[in-house]
């Protein structure tokens, strides 16, 4: 008997390490939210992103001066205000009578490089040089002057991991600015998609989309893309929204990490909440 | 074989970091070619299908955690590439493997593709993919790109 396991193991030796290697990384997948394998992640890819920094300054040979920096982060601003102001005529419109209700805040941006990229349409994720020493905190905003680039998952002292838009993970609430329609914003694989919105609802291609104002995560009005196309489900009721990026993820690499996290008010609010 | 070791995790390490930093410079439509796959089948090739998937496991596992990616996903991809590649050694005339760019290429590609299939596979758990898509786009575009990679190193080794 023992001699035919033996034997039965030599012939199949390479299949059962296989089956138990492949059960390893199975068994490793849905722990990717505990605590303990994220702490590891952290401290690896920090150590690891001390490499790709150096390895990424071979890319910055024919990159800019201080100067572009300084005019790359002037266009991020004026972007954001653009926004903003083309947000505030749709409202006043609306709503004149309520103009001022809302309160304003001026977003501080931090301009970093991406020092690595994993570059995958499923997994998207960067590494960027910027982390908690210059106060980049988990689940701001990443932006360019064209708009959202992703949300920092992870910070570590000087490095941050970045949730692309090409991140089947990625979520954000957003709305279509014209129509005022919310909506949750993901990346399927292939394009960035709002998914199940009413078929009957006032939507257009070419109108832009933005981050929503019910988002916990990220302050409102960040430019997400345009509306490229509507796509009707089986049963007609509910469409696909399919969004076609203001940013090309796949080639950016100077960013601005947006240093706010939660609006004042809704703090503010929240507290009053704990208050009573 | 501690040298190897050594030697290979050195290896390894530089070229994540390529793969991390400098080949998104050479991306086609946002396709990359996969070098680390490259040196999964070249270890498993020269050292067989026991010691190849458990070669590509260890590497899988040094992609995910430092790309920040979902562990486990990269892990189960390149033990499976290092499984496929191992198939095709030949301990008397491993280098007859190398220097014949077609057979070597074909087993990067298949390689390749199943990696990066299951890489896509894996990473997207949580919304529906169209499996057509997921082939193509994560699939086989990706592994031609890095089969043709494979073809230049198969035809600088029969240079040599």
């Amino acid at each position: 008997m023992e001699l035919f396991l033996r034997k039965l193991f030599n012939k199949l030796k390479e299949y059962i390490v296989l089956a138990i290697l492949l059960l390893i990384s199975l068994i490793l997948l849905p722990q990717n939210k505990n605590t303990e394998v994220k702490k590891i992640k952290s401290y690896a890819f920090a150590t690891f992103a001390l490499i790709t920094n150096a390895a990424s300054s071979i890319g910055d040979i024919f990159e800019s001066s201080d100067e572009l920096e300084e005019q790359r982060k002037i266009n991020a601003e004026l972007m954001l205000k653009l926004n903003r102001i083309r947000e505030y005529a749709l409202e006043n419109k609306k709503l004149k009578e309520l103009l001022g209700y809302k309160e304003e805040t001026d977003s501080k941006l931090f301009p970093t490089t991406v020092v690595a990229k994993s570059f995958s349409n499923i997994q998207g994720n960067y590494i960027i040089n910027a982390g908690k020493s210059d106060s980049v905190y988990k689940s701001m905003p990443v932006v360019t002057n064209d708009g959202l680039v992703g949300i920092v998952t992870d910070a570590t002292e000087n490095f941050s991991l970045v949730r692309t838009l090409h991140n089947t993970s990625f979520r954000i609430s957003g709305t279509i600015q014209r129509s005022n329609i919310d909506g949750i914003i993901f990346w399927d694989g292939q394009n960035l998609v709002m998914h199940n919105i009413p078929t009957t609802t006032d939507i257009d291609k070419g109108d832009r989309v933005v981050t929503s104002v019910l988002s916990s995560i990220l302050p409102p009005s960040i430019p997400v893309g345009l509306v490229v196309k509507k796509e009707s489900n089986i049963s007609g009721i509910l469409s696909n929204v399919i969004i076609k990026p203001f940013v090309d993820v796949l080639t950016v690499r100077n960013v601005f990490v947006m240093q706010e996290i939660k609006s004042k008010q809704i703090d503010s609010l929240e507290l009053n909440l704990l208050k009573d | 074989m501690i040298q190897q070791l050594i030697k290979s995790s050195i290896i390894v390490v530089v070229l994540i970091a390529i793969q991390l930093t400098l080949i998104p410079l050479v991306s086609i439509k946002g396709i990359i070619p996969d070098l680390i796959v490259i040196y999964v089948v070249i270890f498993s090739l020269r050292n067989g299908q026991l010691k190849g998937p458990f070669f590509g496991f260890l590497v899988g596992l040094f992609f995910d955690l430092f790309s920040g990616g979902l562990l486990g996903s990269a892990m189960f991809a390149k033990t499976l590439a290092g499984f496929i590649a191992g198939y095709f050694y030949k301990e008397d005339d491993e280098e007859d493997i190398f220097s014949n760019s077609v057979l070597f290429t074909s087993i990067i590609f298949t390689s390749a593709l199943i990696d990066s299939f299951f890489y896509a596979f894996l990473g997207s758990a949580e919304v529906e993919l169209n499996l057509l898509g997921l082939i193509f786009t994560n699939g086989i575009f990706p592994a031609i790109y890095t089969a043709m990679i494979g073809l230049a190193y198969s035809l600088l080794v029969r240079k040599k």
